[in-house]
């Protein structure tokens, strides 16, 4: 049959590796991966965590602040569940979407309950007569990450 | 915050730029939200040009491999851990081939058809 424009596909051909073989390497890294985490030859880990809402990228000794009420009193400490990535400086461990508890473990403690600056909500219409002002403070919880700490129980 | 010519002097003049100031930043406060949505965007595009993908392709295939990391997240990884968005990138280059190669499918003609070529007779 001739060569017509849609003979061969528009992006370029490409070959994946042997699955056999590459299941071979797989199983190298994670085990690579698995002795440097058994032996901590990592430095600085961080963590992406998904927590009020909101994804946030945290170390240790980290201060977040969120824009919500915690219910939990000042001094508390707090375990982190919903990690979607851990890393440090030779390795990450990408989590599809989550990590599971056995791998991480994310302590984080309340320091602060406080309400933000007074933010003030305006609405003006010219000519109408028409003005509303409204001075919201939203109320705000402040954590310290303590720890973040990797466990070698990957497969 | 410091209101140039009279309006931070005469009272008239200054009450009708604050409360305009105040309007402004309520409104401001919503576009936010999308102005710094289209600077994450923004920058995750150009990281993954100097990776050599294009940014919808890295968004799609690294949605379709069950990361759901967000712009935000993946902006500040760009700049603070370039190997991870390297690897990143090459979760997603992987994805996209593995669709190309499942949209191929059989490198077969489908059946009932029996010549692409016309003769003229």
């Amino acid at each position: 049959v001739a060569k017509t424009s849609l003979t061969s596909p528009p992006w370029p051909e490409v070959e994946l590796p042997d699955p056999v073989e590459e299941a071979k390497y797989h199983a190298e890294v994670v085990q690579k991966v698995n002795k440097m985490i058994a032996t901590g030859q990592y430095g600085r880990l961080f963590a992406v965590v998904h927590f009020a809402s909101k994804q946030w990228k945290i170390t240790s000794e980290d201060l977040i602040m969120m824009d919500n009420v915690l219910e939990a009193e000042c001094g508390d400490r707090i375990r982190m569940e919903k990690v979607l990535l851990v890393g440090a400086d030779d390795f990450t461990l990408i989590g599809r979407p989550l990590l599971g508890k056995d791998l991480v473990r994310v302590e984080a403690t309340v320091i602060e309950k406080t309400e933000s600056w007074p933010k003030i909500n305006m609405h003006f219409w010219k000519r109408h007569n028409y003005q509303r002002k409204k001075i919201i403070m939203n109320p705000q919880t402040v954590l310290r990450i303590n720890t973040i700490e990797i466990f070698p129980c990957l497969s | 915050q410091h209101f140039r010519g009279r309006k931070n002097r005469c009272y008239k003049l200054a009450v009708r730029s604050v409360r305009r100031a105040f309007v402004k930043s309520t409104k401001a406060r919503r576009e936010k939200k999308r102005f710094l949505r289209a600077l994450w965007i923004t920058r995750i595009e150009a990281a993954s040009l100097e990776h050599g993908l294009k940014y919808p392709a890295f968004i799609s295939n690294l949605l379709k491999s069950q990361v759901e990391l967000n712009r935000k997240m993946i902006a500040d990884l760009a700049i603070y851990e370039p190997k991870t968005f390297k690897s990143l990138a090459a979760l997603a280059q992987r994805r996209r081939q593995e669709g190309f190669l499942a949209a191929l499918g059989d490198g077969k003609e489908p059946e009932g058809i029996f010549s692409r070529i016309v003769h003229r007779y």
